[in-house]
């Protein structure tokens, strides 16, 4: 155990050094006095019985009350110490706890997420549990804290770590064949550490300048990005592309650039678009040269939403979990050197040779139970909650090499 | 080799049918026990084998000798077995039908056919699970407690593992309607309550948890089956159901059913005391009284196994009091087991080494239980190795210590020859040691923290460990030497005659092996209590 000092463990420590101790005294005591009778009433010094009692009432009476009230303290001990496991104290820091198969999933007030726990030492820190598909146990042992995850049911543990430091947390509910990778840790950080890291910004948070820029401006308010909108050309994959435009009432073709997207915003009025109505504002000092280099740049080269970090997701959504980096089987295949593989598998009953690529990537993560690698259980859940341009994005890193930190 | 074909055969050549169909159409009660007996041992030998292979993956970190899937499949199997067809059947179904009629002297159980029907439920039960095992999508892999929400919906054969322990139910409330019938109808003249054997007394009180609370599993089983093909939802949240309620339903039978696994070993050890001590049992209606007490109390702690499970705080408050209260009638029991020692003539023979190791193994998984029992200290030991090595000493160090004193004891009465005694005192020795090595370090292990059910662990479990699998090396190797030399002894042993312990109770009357329907023309008639050994000789060796 743990020789680490926290509320949570002192409790239960009490608990097992009370109740350990006295079993001991007790087996010591039953086994020294079987020993002694076996050697002292043993058949070639004691050849007969010397005695022939067959029972003492007075002594049934004392063995049978004097351990009730033993194990009633044990009882009552054990119960009050684990209402302070219970019993929240004020001001807690809440962090939302998922267990999935099979990672855990930390999210914080402020929307950030993470693999691991990061909290402050000296601080309070109800975890509130929660599952999104079997059971799942979180269990810390240094703080002798456990407490199911049940879908669908929120539950609760708390703890508080006196000092910086980086503990175990397993899951200790049977969940599957991944149960007992299912591990992460509670990194205890200083206050002025945790708080830097807090405010870190988060994958959804980062959204680059440019985009920034087309929120702020209004841009948004006509343009779209996937050409939903009927009153403005659309801002999805504009690098390269050939458009109709009217100048002074000439129809010709151009391939939109850096130039003519200065252009379109400086001067709306001079190009106009065929198709849409004449009623863009012009930008002018509105926005310095400075941002609409950002938005330009933005716009031919961004992304069309945020810019996802794909490393990220694939920690976040606990990947890693089960698929190793480094080449090495796990639960499954690993995700090192996969641009260049040739992988097997079963779709339907027959086996199949397939190309790693993005299409069959996106097959692998949206329905991963259709084609089973060979060697590997068809047990992957199907990721679901992640958006297209989040898979195309860890697609992307897959692809690269993925690298876990 | 030294089978004299004019040695008396007793149940064994007097059979209304000869060769095989004398023995699985038999209705005796003997024939009926030495089927399950073979059986019973059978099944002990593979889950033990699955056990060591669990041990070995544990040696050390790292992959070992198998994936996480085989891992979780073994597990659950070796679960399934040595509970099911195992543990629970053990002593009851083997010994309790090779004794309870001869022991009240009748002439067989109150519905011999019945008795022949338990055990082709049992067979059945041993095939569907042995047939989950290789077939549909691979062996089940939810653990032995088929804990919903996993249980509805792996993809592995967990139909036909819930089947194989329904029908194992059958088995087992069968027996006890049969154990219950049979010791209020058929008690000879002069058998009253005060003269039943402690074992009979035993038996009657898990018979009576068999039949009661075992329709419970019957229907939480066949609930597991309505979630998996209809998608009732009753454990399902979304759909309004209640994923904790399935454990308690669970264990409102299989926290009952460890006190089946258990009164019965106690039953042996009582009857076993008193002989080789030459001394009437201490207390014995504290011992009769205190089965039952178990029998009652025991089936109303159920939730204790869920104190984690996100059950409220009063059910745990409730739960916990009523465990310590449990605990009670056990502690009685070792007192007064301790006590018939007192002034006795003790002859430590193998029957006897064994007992008392008994008293040992299940003192340490009792006071273990205490820890569990607690509310606070629960919550860090629930779910970890240290509730695996808890309840194998209960489970396997009370009950199967007593299962092996049991065949030390009684065999040579079935088969009228005895075993080697040296061989069998150096297989007791590895075994014990082989078993406190082993069990000790995984209760340590979860003190650490290491949770159970892992097929790979952190760096920091490892040498408890590795010891604890050494430990499980030298137990095999005493289990070997110890079902070699038995095997070895009813084959080829010394012959011996009716009573070579010197019992006092009604089986060490009757010849051995005894013949059929137990007693000769005249019932008898019983005048002397079960531990009253003045007169009683044992056998020269």
């Amino acid at each position: 155990m743990n020789p680490l000092t926290n509320p949570t463990a002192s409790g239960v420590d009490n608990v097992l050094i009370y109740i350990f101790g006295s079993s001991l005294l007790l087996l010591a005591g039953i086994t020294i006095v079987m020993i002694w009778f076996v050697i002292r009433y043993r058949r070639s010094k004691n050849p007969e019985p010397t005695s022939d009692v067959e029972g003492n009432l007075w002594l049934e009476i004392t063995w049978t009350v004097l351990p009730t009230l033993i194990v009633l303290t044990m009882f009552w001990y054990g119960w009050v110490n684990y209402l302070g496991l219970r019993d929240v104290p004020e001001g807690a820091f809440e962090v939302r706890a998922t267990g999935r198969m099979w990672s855990w999933q930390f999210e914080y007030e402020n929307g950030r997420t993470s693999s691991k726990l990061y909290v402050p030492a000296g601080k309070p820190i109800k975890v509130i549990l929660n599952s999104t598909d079997v059971l799942h146990s979180f269990f810390m042992p240094a703080f002798r804290i456990k407490r199911d995850t049940v879908p669908g049911i929120e539950t609760y543990v708390w703890f508080q770590a006196p000092e910086v430091g980086s503990y175990d947390i397993f899951c200790t509910e049977y969940c599957g064949t991944g149960h007992a990778d299912m591990i992460t840790s509670a990194e205890i950080l200083s206050p002025e550490e945790f708080t830097a890291w807090y405010s870190e910004k988060t994958t959804a948070q980062t959204v680059p300048r440019g985009r920034q820029l087309l929120e702020e401006q209004g841009c948004l308010g006509c343009h779209s990005f996937d050409g939903s909108s009927s009153i403005a050309p659309t801002f999805g994959k504009l690098k390269g592309v050939k458009r109709e435009i009217s100048t002074e009432g000439q129809k010709k073709e151009i391939t939109i650039d850096t130039d003519y997207l200065r252009r379109a915003i400086r001067t709306p009025e001079v190009d106009l678009v065929e198709g849409f109505p004449p009623i863009m504002p012009a930008y002018g000092d509105e926005i310095s040269e400075s941002d609409l280099d950002e938005i330009i740049n933005y716009l031919l080269e961004g992304d069309t939403g945020p810019v996802l970090d794909g490393n990220k997701l694939l920690e976040e959504n606990g990947c890693f979990g089960c698929h190793s980096t480094d080449g090495s089987a796990l639960v499954g295949p690993s995700f090192k050197g996969l641009k260049d593989r040739t992988t097997e598998v079963k779709r339907d009953g027959t086996e199949l040779q397939l190309k790693v690529d993005a299409d069959y990537l996106r097959r692998a993560i949206r329905q991963p139970n259709k084609e089973i690698v060979e060697d590997y259980p068809a047990i992957m859940p199907a990721a679901n909650h992640l958006s297209d341009e989040e898979i195309d994005a860890i697609i992307k890193t897959l692809l690269k090499g993925a690298d876990q930190q | 080799m030294s089978e004299t074909p004019s040695r008396y055969g007793g149940f064994f050549t007097e059979s209304p049918r000869s060769g095989i169909l004398g023995w699985v159409t038999s209705t005796d009660h003997k024939r009926i026990g030495l089927l399950y007996l073979g059986c019973i041992v059978t099944m002990f030998i593979v889950g033990a084998v699955l056990g060591l292979a669990l041990r070995l993956q544990l040696f050390e970190p790292g992959t070992g000798i198998m994936e996480a899937q085989t891992y979780n499949a073994t597990f659950t199997v070796h679960g399934v077995i040595m509970i099911f067809l195992f543990i629970i059947p053990s002593i009851p179904a083997a010994f309790g039908n090779l004794l309870l009629p001869i022991q009240i002297g009748a002439r067989d159980v109150s519905f011999p056919r019945v008795n022949l029907l338990s055990w082709y439920c049992y067979i059945a039960g041993a095939i569907l699970a042995v047939t989950a095992i290789f077939s549909g999508g691979g062996p089940p892999d939810t653990g032995w407690t088929f804990y919903v929400p996993f249980s509805t919906q792996t993809t592995t054969n967990v139909n036909l593992a819930v089947s194989a322990a329904f029908m194992l139910g059958f088995s087992s409330i069968l027996t006890g309607i049969n154990f219950v019938t049979t010791i209020h109808r058929l008690r000879c003249k002069g058998m009253g309550w005060g003269k039943l054997p402690l074992f009979v007394w035993t038996l009657y009180a898990t018979a009576w948890i068999q039949v009661l609370a075992t329709p419970m599993i019957g229907i939480t089983l066949a609930l597991i089956f309505v979630e998996r093909i209809f998608g009732a939802g009753l454990f399902d949240v979304a759909k309004g159901g209640d994923p904790i309620l399935f454990q308690h339903l669970f264990w409102i039978y299989s926290h009952p059913a460890v006190y089946i696994m258990i009164l019965p070993g106690m039953g042996v050890i009582s009857e076993i005391i008193p002989v080789f001590a030459r001394k009437p049992l201490f207390g014995y209606w504290a011992m009769a009284l205190s089965s039952l007490a178990i029998a009652f109390a025991g089936s109303l702690v159920w939730a204790h196994h869920m104190y984690a499970s996100g059950m409220s705080d009063m059910a745990i408050m409730i739960f916990s009091f009523l465990t310590f209260i449990v605990a009670i009638p056990s502690a009685i029991k070792i007192f007064n087991w301790v006590s018939t020692l007192y002034k006795g003539s003790i002859q430590l023979a193998p029957p006897m080494l064994y007992a008392l190791s008994f008293i040992f193994l299940f003192a340490i998984g009792g006071l273990g239980g205490l820890a569990l029992g607690a509310a606070a200290a629960d919550i860090h030991l629930h779910d970890t190795t240290f509730v695996v090595g808890h309840f194998h000493y209960t489970m396997f160090g009370g009950t199967g210590f007593a299962f092996f004193a049991a065949l030390h004891y009684w065999l040579p009465k079935f088969f009228a020859r005895m075993y080697n005694h040296k061989i069998a005192t150096l297989a007791w020795a590895l075994i014990f040691v082989g078993f406190n090595v082993t069990y000790m370090a995984m209760q340590a292990v979860g003190i650490q923290g290491m949770p159970r059910r892992y097929y790979d662990y952190l760096p920091q479990f490892g040498p408890l460990n590795m010891v604890a699998t050494i430990g499980s090396w030298i137990l095999a190797v005493g289990l070997i030497i110890m079902f070699v030399n038995l095997w070895r002894g009813i084959r080829y042993g010394t012959p011996v005659g009716k009573n070579p312990w010197g019992g006092a109770t009604l089986e060490w009357e009757v010849p051995s092996p005894p013949p059929m329907e137990n007693f000769g023309a005249e019932d008898p008639v019983v005048t002397r209590g079960p531990y009253d050994f003045k007169g009683v000789i044992a056998d020269e060796p």
